[in-house]
C-alpha cells in the first residue's frame, strides 16, 4: 500500500514536471477518441438511413378495378405462399380511396378532382412485405412471373439501389474512418512512447540513483505505467463531457433530417455509456500501457 | 566474504577488461584497489553490483553465487552493497535529508523506519545539522558525506567506494578516508577504488594493484606501486 501511494507519487511527479508533455499526449489521445466516436455517431446515422428507406420499399400488385375479391384473395395465398414474402396486405377500392384521401387532405385541387370524377377510380392492391429487403430482387423476379388476369399492373418501385448506395457510401465512410482510426492509434502510441520516453529522460539520474539503491523495476517502472493509466482516465473523462454537448447539438438536425423516424443518437449514448465509454477507456488504456512499457523497458535501464 | 574465482569479463569487440581475476576479500577488511586508467576497477565494481555480466569465471557473495544473478535479484544484492562514486551521485532538487530517505523510499521502507534511519546515518557522517540544504549548498567532501550516507540506510554488509575522493581537495579527501575507517571499525567490508597514490600510502591497509584487467600485486599492508 505504501509502495503504491508512492508510485502514485511518482507518477503525477511525472506528468506535473512534463506537463505540456502531458497536454500532447492527452491531446493526441482525445482526437483519436473523437474520431471513434464520429465514427460511430455516422454508422449508426446511416443504419438509420438505410432502415428508414427500407420502410419505404413498396412492392405491389394492383388489380383489375371489376376483379372479385375472392380472386384477389385467391393471388395473395398465392403470394405468401412464396418463400421471400413476410407479409400480403389486401387493400379494396375503398381502402385505398380511403388512404388517398387522408394522403391528400391538405390539397384541395385533388380532392375536387376525385369529386369531380364521381367514381373510385383507384383499383384494389396487394401491399407486399419482403422477409429480407436486401434480397427482394428475387422476390420482385417471382411476382414478375405470377400468373393472373386480375393483376391488372405490377409496382416494383425499387429502392434497392438507393440502399445499394447508402450500403456504398457507409462501406465507405467506415473504410475511411477505421484508416483514421489507425493513423490516431499509431500517433498516440508513438506519442505516448516519447512521453514516456522523454519523462524517462527528465528522470534518468533518480533512476540512476534508484537501481544503486536497490530500487526493485515493478518500483522503477510502475510510475510510468499509472501515468499511462492518468493519460487514458483523463482523455476518456473529456471526451465524455466534451462529446455530449456535440451530440445535443447535432441531434435536432438529425431529427429535421429524418422527420418521421425515430433517430436518437444522443439516447443510444446514454443507454450504452457503459459499453460505448468502457470499451473505450480499455482501448486507449490497453494502447497507453504498450506504449509506455515498451518506452520504460527500453529506457529506464540507466 | 567476497570470492572472485577466475573472472574475466570482455564485450562485444572480444577486448578482455578483466582477466582470470581471483581474490577473496575477509569480513571487516578495508581493501583498496589500484591501478591506472584502463586497468579493470571499475569493471571489477560494476561486476561486483550485478551491473555487468562476468564472461567466465564465478563471483561469491558470502553464500550467494552472483555470477548468473536474475535480474530481478540485482536489487536485493544492491541493497546489501552500499556504493559511493566519485560524482556523489545526489538529487539537487533534493536536500541531502531528503536524498538519504528516497533511498529507502524507492525499496518501499515504511516512513516510521525512515525518519528512524535518516537522523542516525547523518550523525554518523557528521551532517545532523545539514540534512535540509540543499546538495549545491554543502562543500563536495559533505556532499560525498552524504551519498555515503545514503549508501548506509540499507545497513550494507559491504561498502564500495569508486574514486570517492577524485572531486575532492586534499583536506576533504583525507576526512572521507578517516570517514571510511570509521565504517570499517563498525564491522562493515570496505573497498575503496581509487588512485590516489597518498591516501593508499597513508592508509597503509591491503593493497591490489590491476593492470590491463590483472591482478599484479596484491600485499597486507601495501603502497602504491604504479
Amino acid at each position: 500500500m505504501l509502495s503504491f501511494l508512492r508510485i502514485i507519487k511518482f507518477s503525477f511527479q511525472d506528468i506535473v514536471r512534463n506537463i505540456w508533455l502531458s497536454i500532447v499526449t492527452i491531446t493526441i489521445l482525445i482526437l483519436a477518441l473523437f474520431s471513434i466516436n464520429m465514427l460511430l455517431t455516422v454508422k449508426l446515422v446511416s443504419q438509420n438511413a438505410v432502415e428508414a428507406v427500407k420502410e419505404k420499399i413498396n412492392i405491389s400488385l394492383y388489380f383489375n378495378a371489376d376483379a372479385s375479391e375472392a380472386t384477389i384473395l385467391d393471388v395473395r395465398q398465392k403470394v405468401e405462399a412464396m418463400p421471400d414474402v413476410k407479409e400480403a396486405v389486401f387493400i379494396s377500392k375503398n381502402a385505398a380511396l380511403e388512404n388517398f384521401r387522408n394522403n391528400n387532405k391538405n390539397n384541395p385541387e385533388i380532392l375536387n378532382a376525385l369529386k369531380e370524377l364521381g367514381k373510385n377510380p383507384l383499383s384494389p392492391s396487394l401491399i407486399i412485405t419482403p422477409k429480407d429487403f436486401d434480397n427482394s430482387s428475387r422476390l420482385i423476379t417471382s411476382l414478375k412471373v405470377l400468373e393472373s388476369d386480375a393483376i391488372e399492373s405490377r409496382d416494383f418501385s425499387d429502392n434497392s439501389t438507393i440502399l445499394e448506395k447508402i450500403n456504398f457510401i457507409t462501406a465507405r465512410v467506415n473504410e475511411i474512418g477505421l484508416f483514421l482510426i489507425l493513423i490516431f492509434v499509431l500517433t498516440s502510441l508513438l506519442v505516448v512512447y516519447n512521453a514516456i520516453r522523454v519523462a524517462i529522460y527528465t528522470h534518468r539520474q533518480e533512476i540512476e540513483i534508484m537501481r544503486l539503491v536497490g530500487a526493485s523495476n515493478f518500483f522503477i517502472y510502475m510510475p510510468y505505467l499509472f501515468s499511462a493509466f492518468i493519460y487514458a482516465l483523463v482523455s476518456i473523462f473529456i471526451i465524455i463531457i466534451s462529446f455530449y454537448p456535440f451530440l445535443t447539438i447535432l441531434q435536432p438536425y438529425l431529427e429535421v433530417f429524418f422527420t418521421g423516424y425515430s433517430v436518437n443518437i444522443l439516447t443510444y449514448y446514454v443507454n450504452n455509456f457503459g459499453t460505448i465509454f468502457g470499451l473505450q477507456f480499455l482501448a486507449v488504456f490497453g494502447i497507453t500501457l504498450i506504449a509506455s512499457l515498451l518506452a520504460a523497458r527500453k529506457y529506464a535501464k540507466v | 566474504m567476497i570470492k572472485f574465482q577466475n573472472v574475466s569479463k570482455s564485450y562485444a569487440n572480444k577486448i578482455k577488461i578483466l582477466r582470470g581475476i581471483n581474490l577473496h576479500v575477509k569480513v571487516g577488511e578495508f581493501v583498496s584497489i589500484v591501478g591506472q586508467s584502463g586497468a579493470g576497477k571499475t569493471t571489477l565494481v560494476k561486476v561486483l553490483i550485478g551491473e555487468e555480466r562476468v564472461s567466465e569465471g564465478q563471483i561469491v557473495i558470502g553464500d550467494w553465487d552472483i555470477t548468473k544473478i536474475r535480474r530481478h535479484d540485482v536489487p536485493f544484492l544492491r541493497r546489501q552493497i552500499g556504493v559511493i562514486f566519485q560524482d556523489f551521485k545526489l538529487l539537487p532538487k533534493k536536500t541531502l535529508k531528503e536524498n538519504i530517505s528516497f533511498a529507502l523510499e524507492v525499496c518501499g521502507a515504511p516512513s516510521a523506519k525512515i525518519k528512524k534511519i535518516v537522523p542516525s546515518v547523518l550523525k554518523i557522517v557528521g551532517l545532523e545539522d545539514k540534512g535540509d540544504r540543499y546538495p549545491r549548498e554543502v562543500s563536495g567532501g559533505e556532499q560525498q558525506r552524504a551519498a555515503i550516507a545514503r549508501a548506509l540506510v540499507h545497513q550494507p554488509k559491504i561498502l564500495l567506494a569508486d574514486e570517492p575522493t577524485g572531486n575532492l581537495d586534499a583536506i576533504n579527501a583525507d576526512e572521507i578516508i578517516d570517514l571510511l575507517l570509521r565504517i570499517n571499525k563498525f564491522g562493515t567490508t570496505v573497498i575503496l577504488v581509487t588512485h590516489n597514490k597518498d591516501i593508499v600510502n597513508r592508509l597503509n591497509r591491503r593493497v591490489v594493484t590491476m593492470d590491463k584487467g590483472v591482478i599484479i600485486s596484491d600485499k597486507e599492508h601495501g603502497k602504491y606501486l604504479l
